[in-house]
């Protein structure tokens, strides 16, 4: 099996945004060390699907990396909507 | 020894017991001991920390959460000349100067654009006041600010419903930056020019003996110390103004924010409309998002970075009502930060009652654009004591009587 702790330039993390292994890695090499971290110095998890596949990914990253359990790495927050929604359609919404 | 003399001994003894055990605290904690310890990791504390570390002082920065978790990572990444304080219009200039050359002082991409800034004006009142605006900020060296009629307005931005409109005060030369490279890449030079960073590090208490700081103790019992102490704390300067018990007169407002997915950029500049049901927003031209925000009426004080339906609902109104073509762009993700107003509108920067504890804070919601220049005055300031007269403005001790209009 592959050795994990390798870094991936190709393997893509948050496919909205082109985030690849590689790039999240560096991230933590930098001193990230929480999911909120890593989003913003990599912009993986501000896409269009803000999060939904990679913030599983990046927890788990991010635990290995630092020895410790996915569960100790928070995951970073959910924002509505939580899917995108036109202008012209929450213009339209009442309250 | 007569009683007086008895009393001045005592007290002498104490000072220079004091003293002596102060050293011995400071030999003990070499590892926690730096010239400069900044407290907050935004674009004030990032900023001033970058300045005075490239003057060749070690520096010690501190944030009870992540970098940019605090005002500056909340922010909507505008960047604008156009303020009636003379004091933030020179800044401001130094700033977009500073900006148009970060990605080579950093050594990061901060997707600076001069994508410029509109304001608009429907009445009037507004464009007289924004005439006399223009005129104070041409007299303060901003050469490219001027007013647009609405077909001139139209033509800058083809896609504006100009229903209603007057015109506008337009700077090309306005623009816009991604704050978080922009606070990463100074935290990165800090590092490389020998400072620390300490993330998830709340400071619990300034230390403080005769009238001077030494340093602080955090949540978790540490103490660090150096000869000088940076409140850089934003929505919290006060708290931690209080802490050293000095008054700062910052209250935390709370904003919201919202931005779309990425679409093709349309050259759009940030539209600002003052208007009781206007709002302020751009287009990035790094990824193509729009970003904007409107201020509350009446405002919500506090820190609470809670999300209301009412703005998600109200902002694309306010947006679609100027740019009616943006009806289809999605929305993708909404929050809320804090802007650190002052009374006056303006930032501080000073020196405090308590010897070697300054405040750089307070900027009211233009804290990410003035930062780059503010910090570096800020820094020759700390580091040498001579006060740049860019600073004037901004003393602690003024009468907070006259506004910036524009804020």
């Amino acid at each position: 099996m592959k050795d994990r702790n390798m870094a991936d330039k190709e393997l893509i993390i948050c496919r909205c945004e082109d985030v690849t292994e590689a790039e999240v890695l560096a991230a933590i090499e930098q001193g990230a060390a929480t999911a909120d971290e890593v989003k913003r110095l990599t912009r993986a998890g501000m896409g269009h699907c803000q999060g939904r596949t990679c913030r599983r990914l990046i927890n788990q990253i991010l635990a290995r990396r630092l020895g410790q359990k996915p569960a100790e790495q928070k995951p970073v927050t959910q924002r509505s909507p939580l899917q995108p929604v036109s202008l012209k359609i929450l213009a339209d919404s009442k309250d | 020894m007569n009683r007086q003399d008895a009393k001045v001994a005592k007290v002498f003894n104490n000072v220079k017991h004091s003293l002596g055990s102060l050293r011995l605290r400071r030999k003990r904690n070499m590892s926690h001991t730096s010239d400069i310890i900044i407290i907050g990791g935004g674009i004030a504390g990032t900023a001033t920390g970058y300045y005075l570390a490239k003057a060749g002082l070690k520096v010690a920065l501190f944030d009870k959460g992540y970098l940019c978790s605090g005002s500056t990572g909340r922010c909507i990444g505008g960047v604008r000349q156009q303020f009636t304080s003379e004091s933030s219009i020179k800044l401001m200039m130094e700033s977009v100067r500073l900006f148009s050359g970060m990605d080579e002082e950093l050594g990061v991409e901060v997707h600076w654009h001069p994508g410029g800034y509109l304001f608009l004006a429907h009445d009037e009142a507004k464009k007289k006041a924004f005439l006399e605006n223009i005129r104070i900020q041409q007299a303060a060296g901003l050469k490219d600010v001027r007013w647009v009629d609405a077909a001139e307005a139209k033509e800058i931005v083809p896609l504006l419903n100009t229903e209603g409109l007057l015109g506008g005060s337009y700077c090309p030369t306005d623009g816009q930056a991604y704050p978080f490279a922009v606070v990463g890449g100074y935290a990165q030079r800090i590092k490389q020019l020998g400072g620390s960073i300490h993330t998830f590090t709340e400071v619990a208490g300034i230390l403080q003996q005769g009238g001077k700081a030494l340093g602080i103790r955090t949540s978790d019992g540490r103490e660090f110390f150096a000869d000088k102490i940076v409140n850089c704390a934003g929505p919290w300067a006060k708290d931690i103004g209080r802490l050293a018990g000095i008054e700062i007169p910052v209250e935390p407002e709370r904003h919201e924010a919202l931005i779309t997915e990425g679409v093709e950029y349309l050259g759009i500049p940030m539209l600002v409309d003052y208007r009781a049901d206007g709002g302020y927003f751009q287009q990035f031209k790094h990824n193509g998002q729009f970003i904007g925000c409107y201020t509350p009426v009446p405002n919500v004080p506090g820190t609470s970075c809670d999300s209301t339906f009412e703005f998600l609902t109200e902002m694309p109104r306010r947006m679609l009502k100027l740019v009616p073509a943006l009806s289809e762009v999605k929305v993708i993700r909404q929050w809320a930060g804090s802007y650190e107003m002052t009374p006056d509108g303006n930032p501080i920067v000073d020196g405090t009652d308590l010897e070697g504890f300054y405040v750089v804070a307070g900027f009211c919601g233009h804290g990410f654009m003035l930062g780059p220049a503010t910090g570096r005055e800020a820094a020759a300031f700390i580091a040498t004591g001579k006060r740049s007269p860019l600073l004037t403005d901004f003393a602690l001790k003024r009468s907070y009587a006259s506004r910036e209009a524009m804020k």
